[in-house]
């Protein structure tokens, strides 16, 4: 349970750092579709801080069962 | 009365608030050093969530974050997308360090890492790091607390008068209450910062613009190349990608390598306080959305302020807000300022106190007395920082990222105390001075830097380097030492 919610979060975050910075960033570079009124890249690193919370929420119960 | 009267009394019952706040807890604590410094231990989560996230954000996120959206567009992301990922290494190394504080007694990252590498030159070097890095820092929120009572009292209160009231009442509590001070207001200035954030971020778009939506489409008519990462440099010409990734990656590995962040390990209750506040701080994070959105709401307006970092109270006061409501955002502002300030000074008299000083002492000094000299350090820090804002033309964001570059030094020497065995008490100072001197050059001579790089990667990459070939030449520490050192970091996991 600890080892498989440490390497999810060892994945996610090593995907979060490719996704918010180029070059990885480049194919949702773009001001179209706005979601909920915010330019899509502008949503996709907002969606990317979002999810952390999930992935941390894992690892926490993960640790502290 | 007159409006600005009106905003300054909201700001006055504000800083008379966050006083009250900061005296209460004074007598809660022991007389000793982990008392004042680490708050015996003893910090709960609510404590600890706000401590981190106050302490994270600070005047730069809450004024130069709107700031950089109105001025360099998209460039402003990179500041939302370091955060998390700064912080997550801390869910595994915040209960490290702690463990070994309970331990060992530790307060500050330089006396863990000198006990690491036994040897008391290491706490002194990065000591020193950490006090320059940090000195240019307070200056940073004092002068940005100066400007925004400057600009919201129509200059009646001139940014040295601004910056040293919100600055005596950190003074004055940080002296009374140290870490409990710090944490217990900065409690107050979180809700307080968080609250403001999103009521003027979904107010202000809706009032300017009927709604974020319609603002969003009518910046991306205008100005198209706002909307899309990187953004804009200061000068208003395209950044870079590398520059934009740099700044990302160097402020992700900095982060928690701030000693007022860093050492806030040693003051939780146990791990799972330092888990869950991990856990809960992209819900902090999240707050720089709003504060984007006003900075956005600004980008249409022809009448913008040039300086700006004065773009959050001029959109403020210019939307036909009443007069209360302005005084609360200006009272945000100081929140930011004064939640990250506090730690600042505290943090940066108590290295200065036990790593710098307690390194090269001759005779030991008694608890109390040592509590006595953080105490007066505080106040050398606060009065130095104050000179250093006071100065005019002096580019502060230039300051910022100096002191990101300085203090992203430490994270090799933290790395290396963790994972790596071999590592020596000459490798780890070798690369700290290495580092240093590497970034502090190419601060100097810009043109230098490779492909527009952040000056403080390339000086990572010189001290990583460096720290390994001259700990490969050089005996590591005893290795029954190490070993247990190690134990106990991994001790619960």
């Amino acid at each position: 349970m600890k080892r498989a919610a440490v390497m999810i979060a060892f994945a996610y975050f090593i995907a979060m750092g490719f996704a918010v910075t180029f070059p990885g960033i480049r194919p949702f570079n773009t001001i179209e579709p706005l979601v909920f009124g915010i330019p899509f890249v502008f949503a996709w690193v907002l969606s990317w801080v979002a999810g952390s919370t999930l992935v941390f929420f894992l690892l926490y119960r993960a640790y502290n069962e | 009365m007159t409006s600005w009267h009106i905003v300054f009394a909201v700001v006055l019952v504000y800083l008379a608030a966050n006083l009250v706040v900061g005296l209460l807890p004074s007598r809660r604590s022991s007389d000793t050093v982990a008392g004042y410094v680490a708050g015996d231990r003893g910090f709960g989560t609510v404590v600890m969530f706000f401590v981190t996230g106050a302490s994270v954000y600070s005047a730069f996120a809450f004024l130069g974050g709107p700031g950089w959206a109105f001025s360099r567009g998209a460039a402003a992301f990179y500041i939302l997308g370091y955060g998390v990922l700064g912080i997550a290494p801390y869910f595994a190394l915040g209960p490290w360090a702690a463990r070994l504080g309970r331990k060992h007694g530790y307060v500050t990252q330089g006396a863990m890492l000198a006990h690491r590498f036994q040897n008391r030159w290491v706490a002194f070097t990065a000591g020193i790091v950490s006090v320059i890095a940090m000195v240019p820092y307070v200056a940073l929120q004092m002068r940005g607390a100066g400007i925004v009572l400057e600009q919201v009292t129509d200059g009646n209160i001139p940014l040295p008068l601004g910056a040293a009231m919100a600055y005596g009442v950190v003074l004055i509590y940080v002296w009374r209450s140290g870490v409990m001070g710090v944490g217990w207001t900065n409690v107050f200035q979180g809700v307080f910062m968080l609250v403001i954030a999103w009521v003027l971020g979904i107010y202000i778009p809706l009032r300017l613009y009927g709604g974020v939506g319609p603002m969003f489409e009518q910046i991306a008519a205008a100005r198209p190349e706002m909307l899309t990462v990187p953004g804009l440099t200061a000068a208003g010409d395209p950044w870079t990608p590398v520059g934009y990734s740099s700044a990302i990656i160097v402020s992700a590995i900095g982060l928690m390598m701030w000693p007022h962040l860093f050492m806030k390990a040693f003051a939780a209750k146990d791990d799972a306080t330092i888990r869950r506040t991990v856990m809960l701080f992209p819900l902090f994070q999240l707050f720089l959305l709003p504060l984007f959105l006003v900075g956005f709401a600004g980008v249409l307006y022809s009448s913008a302020p040039s300086d700006p970092d004065a773009i959050m109270p001029h959109i403020i006061l210019n939307s036909g807000l009443p007069a209360v409501v302005v005084g609360l955002f200006c009272a945000g502002a100081l929140a930011a300022s004064m939640s990250t300030g506090d730690a600042l000074v505290h943090g940066a008299a108590s290295i200065a106190v036990t790593d710098v000083y307690g390194s090269v002492r001759t005779r030991s000094l008694s608890q109390h007395d040592q509590r006595r000299l953080i105490r007066w350090l505080a106040l050398v820090v606060g009065v130095l920082a104050y000179a250093i804002a006071l100065q005019s033309g002096l580019s502060l964001v230039a300051m910022l990222l100096a002191a990101y570059g300085a203090i992203v030094q430490l994270a090799p020497s933290v790395y290396a105390a963790f994972l790596w065995r071999r590592a020596s008490a000459h490798g780890v100072i070798a690369g700290l001075l290495v580092g240093i001197s590497v970034t502090g050059a190419l601060l100097v001579m810009p043109h230098w830097k490779p492909w527009g790089i952040h000056e403080g990667l390339v000086g990572l990459a010189a001290h990583i380097a460096t720290l390994v070939v001259v700990s490969l030449a050089t005996p590591p520490p005893p290795d029954t030492h190490v070993s247990e050192w190690l134990s106990t970091s991994r001790a619960g996991d």
